[in-house]
């Protein structure tokens, strides 16, 4: 009888535990957004960090689209041989690209990157005590640390997209009209073919919803640092595990909630 | 040091911005400065066009659909975007139909002397081109409705051979074989026994004129005989009468032999003919009873009346085969 309280009593620790963490986060998140309202504060450092966490993520975004995008023309022209018309290298790859691998792939790589560097960057000012120096000067941590992290992700994320779409559209033209020997008029009427609008704005929204996300996570692991090197290591890493666990749980609420039962407009 | 890092990040978002505006601006084949020609077609049904497909002029893609909108009274209006060098031919009628065994559609304008020899296709045109500001269109079947017709087509194929079947099945097969043979085994003894009766009826007359010329000698010899015994009375020839009979009575019984003979040959004969007359009874008796494949066709109307309908349906589906193939046979790729 004893044995089953204790493990009953464990299951309700471990789901309290969970219902905790998860309302911190979320009071968490509605902090960050009511710390918007502090325009004295936040909109100083919103360009400093877009440049940090947004232009200088740009050359790793493009060199990893570029490779999508090669090797997408490749996947596609080894399975349409024989079978499907070589044009539609250029639908798939705009296709895949736009909704999807741009996004996501450019997500997880910024994750790493932007989620990892707010996690240290804050765990390490925590453990100096940098954050408590704020506050004592009356600076609201939310309004002058993550605010201005939060509106970079999302306004800087969807440009990063955009230009990895653009890069891998490119790559894969080059590589189609180079090693696959397809015209660029093919190539674009493959691109053109079934071209909507929706697919770039579809993939620019989930960007920027990706982008909140994951600098929400790194401030938020980063603000939560505890326990010396250790702990900025361990929220570093948190904040990138946390981030794509998140990203790619977004990736299927937008397809859920936007792509499923929707055609293509005609 | 912050001011630098503003305008950087400025430039870079205006640099993405642009880019990504002329991507999708030249993905879209937007029409920048209105310099293109819009034109409106009519339809009734458009089946699976689409915004974007492809508007072909003599095979030349001069054009894309730019919209598709619901009209009134059960049409379709069709806004194609062509390009500003495009001429439209004199008389212009917009087909759409399938330009790829992948579900593209595409808006083919031809002139209204190239439409193809279709009665229905004609009065779809005629009936769209009431509205002089659009052009008059109509849509061709797709794949799916031509795999459609050919599939009744092969229904229709397999309904006949199955009608065939059943009429010349195995059994029939077997029957008619047998019934061949039966023919031919009739034809054949028919044939022996004309033989055999000219022989025997060669053999009946040379038997006859020689029993004929014998009993002509015989008479003679009789009326020889008779002249002689008149003049025996006074002469001595009773004894060379007497020889004279006994020679026509030798040749006497040598004809009975050969009459007797001769019945008997026409006995056998008639045996025969008794023969082949059974075998064509029974021959004639099986098709009375229905059997073999003469008997069914002589006793059962419905199966002559089956065969007539399959013979009429195999005109009929040749004859619109004939007429107008294109209805049942129009593939396309791309």
């Amino acid at each position: 009888m004893e044995t089953l309280t204790l493990a009953l009593a464990e299951v309700g620790s471990l789901t309290r535990r969970g219902f905790s963490a998860m309302g911190a986060s979320v009071r968490f998140a509605a902090g960050a957004v009511e710390s918007l309202r502090d325009l004295r504060t936040w909109p100083g450092q919103t360009m400093t960090q877009a440049l940090r966490l947004g232009v200088e993520s740009l050359p790793i975004a493009a060199f990893i689209a570029m490779f999508t995008g090669i090797v997408l023309a490749l996947l596609a022209s080894y399975s349409f041989t024989g079978a499907v018309p070589l044009y539609f290298v250029g639908t798939l790859v705009e296709k895949t690209v736009t909704l999807e691998l741009a996004p996501v792939l450019t997500g997880l790589v910024l994750a790493g990157r932007v989620g990892a560097n707010i996690a240290a960057e804050l765990g390490t000012m925590r453990m100096t005590e940098q954050i408590d120096a704020l506050e004592t000067l009356c600076y609201d941590p939310l309004s002058f640390l993550v605010a201005p992290r939060v509106v970079a992700g999302l306004l800087m994320f969807p440009v990063i997209v955009a230009a990895a779409m653009i890069v891998a559209v490119a790559s894969g033209w080059v590589a189609s009209t180079a090693l696959l020997h397809i015209s660029t008029v093919e190539f674009s009427k493959g691109v053109r073919l079934f071209f909507q609008p929706f697919d770039v704005e579809y993939g620019l929204v989930k960007s920027a919803s990706f982008g909140a996300v994951v600098t929400l996570v790194g401030s938020r692991r980063g603000l939560a640092t505890e326990g010396g090197a250790v702990g900025v290591g361990r929220a570093a890493t948190s904040a990138v595990v946390y981030s794509a666990i998140l990203i790619l749980v977004l990736d299927a609420f937008w397809a859920v909630t936007w792509l499923l039962g929707r055609q293509a407009p005609s | 040091m912050k001011r630098a890092s503003d305008a950087v990040v400025g430039l870079v978002v205006l640099v993405v911005a642009l880019a990504t505006i002329t991507a999708i601006t030249w993905a879209r084949q937007a029409d920048i400065g209105g310099r293109r020609q819009l034109v409106v077609a009519h339809f009734r049904d458009v089946g699976n066009a689409r915004v974007g497909n492809a508007v072909v002029i003599r095979g030349v893609v001069g054009g894309r659909i730019q919209a598709i909108e619901l009209a009134p009274d059960g049409w379709v209006n069709v806004r194609m975007r062509l390009d500003p060098a495009v001429g439209l031919p004199a008389h212009p009628v917009v087909l759409l139909n399938e330009s790829s065994l992948f579900g593209d559609w595409q808006a083919t304008v031809v002139d209204r002397s190239a439409l193809p020899a279709d009665d229905a296709l004609h009065r779809a045109v005629e009936d769209a081109s009431h509205d002089s500001n659009a052009l008059p269109g109509t849509s061709l079947p797709g794949i799916g409705k031509l795999t459609t017709v050919a599939g009744q087509i092969a229904g229709d194929v397999a309904s006949v051979a199955s009608r065939v079947g059943t009429a010349f099945d195995d059994s029939a097969a077997r029957e008619l074989r047998s019934s061949i043979k039966n023919v031919a085994d009739l034809s054949a003894t028919l044939r022996s026994i004309a033989q055999e009766h000219a022989s025997d009826l060669d053999t009946l007359s040379d038997e006859l004129r020689a029993a004929m010329l014998t009993l002509a000698r015989t008479a003679t010899s009789v009326e020889q005989t008779a002249q002689r015994l008149d003049s025996a009375t006074t002469s001595d020839q009773a004894r060379q009468l007497v020889d004279n009979f006994d020679v026509a009575s030798i040749e006497l019984r040598r004809a009975a032999v050969q009459v007797h003979d001769l019945s008997r040959r026409l006995v056998a004969t008639e045996g025969r003919i008794d023969a082949v007359l059974a075998n064509g009874n029974s021959v004639l008796a099986k098709i009375d009873r229905g059997q073999g494949s003469l008997g069914l066709l002589v006793n059962d109307p419905s199966l002559y009346r089956r065969a007539d309908s399959t013979l009429a349906e195999l005109r009929a589906l040749a004859a619109a085969l004939r007429a107008n193939p294109k209805k049942y046979i129009s593939v396309r790729l791309f």
